[in-house]
């Protein structure tokens, strides 16, 4: 039993790191339509500015609110200068843009920074509770309350304020939105802002224990996606929910299912998806579109 | 005329003048590829990439992306120690001749297709020889074409036994022990003991950590007193082996044996071992063990476990006397003058680097032809070099087929500090 | 310009310019350095692969993140057969057929669930294949990869090894092409076009979403297959590396580079994805990320529609000055066929094909945003 909860725990804190890129993710697609590949490579980028702010010796905390704040303007002029463009046209292309884009940010961070690993404080002390037989790190705990607390002001963001009405009008909608008074350009800014501010916070959890590299969000990036799409894209409290199973049930396929075993753990949350596909196409938590011809 | 007979007409004229083109080309192209062809005519006739004045060598290695630390310090080692050596003048050839040593670096992202590109792209410049570059799959891909080409692709940074058989890779040299040698080196340690004991393996799912536990098991076959009570991998991108590490301690083992590649899981892992209260004897490979860079890391507590083992054939750069010997100061030095690593390398590829350089100038001032041949020949006749840095009963020993250039190996224990030789387990 | 038009168009002339085409192909390896025969090989390979992306991708608007999968199977398979000593023939229809069969199994499964679903499996089958290739080393030699030697000039020929491999690949790309420019040309492309435009249209009209995006996944991965055996011919060796997920990323950069839902464009994606590395690294070795990042956004800033619309926009800077700027990515392949269909699947798209292809007087209007969203909702 101790094994199992011990599992349990392990992937919920891994299903958190992926949980906090997928967050980042949904907001950049609710705000501007578009999916960011770039999203973890602007969060390590983040984790490298607060990486630079406490080599200066500004301390911990002040120091990843200012790596928010400068992914905050990075953010939002990435949006008005590269990403404008290609908005309102083909997908696919804007699609490539953000590939491009992450490529260009991880070969700097690789040129600024050098590719060995580096190492980042981590923002709880270390140490270590038992629950119920099993041992939990206070980091873990601790970087997934900051997820839930993340996923509950987002949730509240886009259903509860103006602001995130205005985001998701500007998404849906550009020209209707434009039509009625609201200042599209500037929210699409501050969509993509408020993104890579919450990446910045992912990084800075996420550095700690996976050391900081240019490429360290690479493989959490494609577990965002599939909680993305798991979640539904129009629902944080979804993906949140969706990365936390993917990081269980890969655990516990992984000891349980011998087949399986730790090589292709990795195709438990692809299952997952298309079995909830079949019987939910918008995902778990997603909303129904209605799309006229 | 119809169109037709002007289509055919058309057609006839073009594919006349085509024959002729082709006839005419292939000559031209022929008469070409004769020259660039065999330079062993005649012992004057020197290889391309050699004049009198300089010597080139090309390395290709990923200097971008997911293995780009270990495979930046493959290129900057070298750099470093030519670096010194042409700023000294040079290096003094068995033909009288002293001549720079020039690098050319290229990137192949740990893409074998790349690394082949760059194979061609490289005797499309004209390099002399080629080698010291990381990785099996992407050394791999173009051994069999440094094969055809006649270029030597030495001292290359895998643990791969294919680069040191030397009927199958005539060519080629590998620099580094083979997985293997390592694994089975801390493996007969363990089967001279003289109590028993369980292992527990956690690998990565490759031909790195297949070739340490193949090594492993084949020294303790037969030993009765050694049994393996399970045996897990992982993955080299995964972001955490906590899953992994619980099924292990569950298992009751009293030895530990690693073979993680991957520097930020060892930290975890050891981290985590000691939070899930289990406190085996560890294994570490050569490249994972260092002290400052894992041991000594904030929350690791080496202390907690009986004995942490690895095995070794030079020294650590990151270890606190390294930077305190005059050597190994000027090894420092000479990193941050020509190359662009920050601060002390954080991998042991830039001492491992280092020592390729030394030892090609070993080979160098064995050639009296500026021939690949020659070089290979030079090459595969040292005998008891003790590089720099290398530890005490660890030489370069090249003459022996089926074995890279270094295949002695110490094992040793962590000591608290440093690592000092063990001769048993325990 | 006009009058350059008309003389293009007169069918002589097209005849003669494919034969000239067809003698500096068959002329151009044997006078070419080693080099970049060699270069060109690799960009055949790469501009298969990239065609196949496009089928399902550019002409068919299904995500597929998935085509490098398929492409190492290909390779798998041709090492697996030259190394067992089968008839090359054979191997070559094997490395085709068997993943056109897995392709056409999965989206036979996928293909009903909507666009998400079929991007989802496609970005599984590179994170998967690659574990299981490890795994099945039997089969596939594990992570040491598989080497196999076959593409070695056979002494008859008396050409050397780079130009016989290029003459394979050049063959065997033409070939490939060449049918699939007529697929996408005829009925199927038209249909693949409407089913990319508005799929609830396509079935009103009768036309089966769903049997056209198995068709055209299926088409795909037989393409990436054919990749797979041309990259053994030119790399001889292949590994799980070969199909990392990172590649499927790249390739799917270089189809828009290039151009999608354009065949000319496939060939120049392909140039992208060899030619690329091979600047960088000519540049600055340690830089290739960084260089490579600019590139990309430099070439999609100034081309949004990828390299194959360069001529598409000079035409129209010359022709109309105030109305420079992008135009709607993709529009060259779905105007032609709202030209045949004629319903209004999009407005911008029937006001553009109003004018002849070459001069668009009407400035572009940007994609409405209902069709973007609705690639992304479509479920």
């Amino acid at each position: 039993m101790g094994t199992f909860i011990q599992l349990v725990i392990d992937g919920l804190s891994a299903g958190s790191i992926y949980a906090a890129l997928a967050l980042a993710i949904v907001l950049v697609n609710q705000a501007t339509g578009l999916i960011n590949f770039a999203q973890g490579g602007m969060a390590v980028l983040a984790a490298y500015f607060a990486y630079s702010f406490l080599q200066w010796g500004v301390p911990l905390i002040l120091a990843i609110l200012l790596s928010m704040l400068v992914s905050f303007v990075l953010g939002a002029l990435i949006e008005r200068f590269l990403m404008r463009r290609f908005e309102q046209g083909d997908p696919d292309t804007a699609v490539v843009v953000t590939i491009g884009l992450l490529t260009l940010i991880t070969g700097l961070c690789g040129w600024i920074w050098s590719f060995n690993n580096l190492q980042f404080p981590s923002l709880f002390p270390l140490q270590n509770v038992n629950i119920l037989g099993a041992v939990v790190s206070v980091r873990s705990i601790g970087t997934t309350l900051v997820i839930v607390g993340i996923m509950i002001l987002l949730q509240l963001l886009f259903i509860g304020t103006k602001l995130g009405l205005a985001l998701r009008a500007v998404a849906v909608n550009p020209q209707s939105a434009a039509f009625s008074g609201l200042p599209v350009g500037r929210l699409l800014m501050v969509g993509w802002g408020l993104a890579a501010a919450l990446g910045a916070i992912a990084g800075a959890l996420i550095a700690p224990s996976l050391t900081l590299t240019p490429g360290m969000m690479d493989a959490a990036l494609v577990y965002a996606l599939a909680a993305v799409i798991l979640g539904g894209l129009s629902s944080p409290i979804g993906v949140v929910v969706a990365a936390w199973m993917i990081g269980v049930l890969e655990n516990l396929a992984a000891v349980y299912v011998p087949f399986i075993g730790f090589d292709l753990k990795i195709a438990v949350p692809f299952i997952l998806i298309f079995i909830v596909l079949i019987v939910r196409p918008q995902g778990l938590f997603g909303r129904k579109d209605v799309v006229r011809v | 005329m119809s169109t037709l007979r002007k289509k055919a007409r058309i057609t006839s004229v073009v594919a006349g003048i085509g024959i002729v083109a082709v006839l005419a080309a292939g000559c031209a192209r022929g008469t070409a590829g004769d020259d660039t062809g065999d330079a062993t005519e005649g012992p004057a006739e020197a290889s391309p990439g050699i004049t009198d004045t300089s010597i080139t060598l090309g390395i290709t290695s990923p200097l971008t992306g997911p293995t780009a630390g270990p495979g930046n310090c493959t290129v900057d080692g070298a750099l470093a120690y030519f670096g010194v050596k042409n700023a000294e003048g040079g290096i003094e050839f068995g033909d009288g001749k002293t001549r720079t040593v020039e690098i050319k670096a290229y990137d192949d992202t740990y893409d074998p297709q790349k690394a082949l590109a760059n194979f061609q792209q490289m005797v499309s410049d004209g390099v002399f020889a080629a080698g010291i570059g990381l990785g099996t799959p992407t050394n791999r891909a173009w051994r069999e074409a440094a094969i055809d080409e006649e270029v030597p692709q030495v001292l290359v940074m895998t643990g791969d036994p294919i680069f040191s058989d030397r009927e199958e890779s005539p060519w080629q040299l590998g620099l580094v022990p083979i997985y293997q040698q390592e694994g089975g080196a801390f493996g007969e340690m363990l089967a001279s003991s003289t109590e028993d004991h369980k292992v527990a393996i956690l690998s990565q799912n490759d031909d790195y950590g297949d070739g340490y536990v193949e090594g492993f098991k084949e020294a303790i076959a037969g030993a009765d007193n050694i049994e393996v009570v399970k045996e897990l991998t992982y993955e080299a991108t995964d972001t955490s082996v906590d899953a992994q590490l619980t099924e292990l301690a569950a298992s009751g083992a009293d030895v530990f044996f690693n073979a993680m590649s991957i520097t930020p899981l060892v930290i975890s892992s050891l981290k985590k071992t000691e939070e899930l209260g289990w406190t085996p004897n560890w294994f570490l490979p050569s490249n994972t063990s260092s002290p400052g860079g894992i041991l000594q890391q904030p929350d690791v507590h080496a202390d907690v476990f009986p004995g942490i083992y690895t095995v070794a054939f030079s020294q650590s750069a990151a270890s606190p006397t390294f930077a305190e010997s005059e050597e190994g100061a000027a090894f420092l030095e000479a990193i941050a003058e020509y190359t662009n690593q920050e601060g002390v390398p954080a991998f042991p590829h830039c001492v491992w680097s280092w020592i390729a350089g030394a030892t090609l100038e070993q080979a160098f001032a064995e050639m009296t032809e500026p021939t690949r041949e020659n070089f290979m020949e030079a090459l595969l006749s040292i005998q008891d070099y003790s590089a720099p840095f290398m530890l005490e009963g660890s030489v370069i020993d090249t003459t022996a087929d089926g074995k890279p250039a270094v295949s002695d190996v110490l094992v040793q224990k962590y000591n608290g500090k440093g690592y000092a030789p063990a001769e048993q387990f325990g | 310009m006009a009058a350059a038009a008309g003389f293009l168009a007169k069918p002589w002339v097209r005849w003669v310019a494919v034969l000239l085409v067809v003698v500096l192909l068959v002329v151009a390896p044997l006078i070419f350095p080693i080099f970049l025969n060699q270069t060109l090989a690799r960009i055949g390979v790469f501009a298969v692969a990239v065609l196949g992306l496009n089928v399902v991708m550019g002409y068919t608007g299904q995500v597929s993140l998935g085509q490098i999968f398929f492409v190492g199977v290909g390779a798998y398979v041709t090492a697996y057969g030259v190394n067992a000593d089968w008839n090359i023939a054979l191997v070559f229809i094997l490395a085709a057929l068997i993943p056109g069969v897995i392709g056409l199994l999965i989206s036979l499964a996928a293909a009903r669930l909507g666009g998400l679903a079929i991007a989802m499996v496609t970005i599984a089958l590179p994170i998967i294949g690659v574990p299981l290739a490890k795994r099945l080393s039997e089969f596939t030699g594990g992570s040491q990869g598989s080497s196999a030697r076959f593409s070695s000039a056979p002494d008859w020929t008396g050409l050397a090894d780079d130009q016989w491999q290029l003459y394979i690949v050049i063959a065997i790309t033409a070939v490939v092409f060449l049918l699939t420019r007529n697929l996408v040309r005829g009925k199927y492309g038209r249909a693949f076009a409407i089913v990319k435009g508005n799929e609830a249209v396509a079935s009103s009209m009768g036309i089966s979403p769903y049997r056209y995006k198995v068709l055209a996944f299926t088409i795909a991965s037989l393409i990436g297959g054919i990749s797979g055996f041309l990259y053994m011919v030119v790399v001889q060796y292949t590994s799980p590396e070969t199909m990392s997920f990172g590649h499927s990323i790249t390739l799917l950069a270089s189809m828009v580079i290039g151009g999608a839902g354009s065949i000319l464009g496939s060939l120049l994606g392909g140039a992208y994805y060899v030619l690329a590395p091979q600047l960088t690294n000519a540049i600055d070795s340690s830089l290739t990320a960084v260089l490579q990042g600019i590139i990309l956004l430099a070439i999609l800033f100034v081309l949004p529609g990828g390299l194959v619309s360069l001529p598409r926009l000079w035409r129209r800077r010359r022709k109309s000055d105030g109305h420079g700027g992008a135009p709607a990515g993709g529009a060259g392949s779905r105007s032609a066929a709202a030209a045949t269909v004629a319903p209004d699947v999009s407005p911008s798209a029937a006001s553009v094909t109003a004018a002849p292809v070459a001069a668009t007087p009407t400035p572009p209007e940007p994609n409405p945003p209902t069709q973007s969203e609705e690639k992304r909702q479509d479920t």
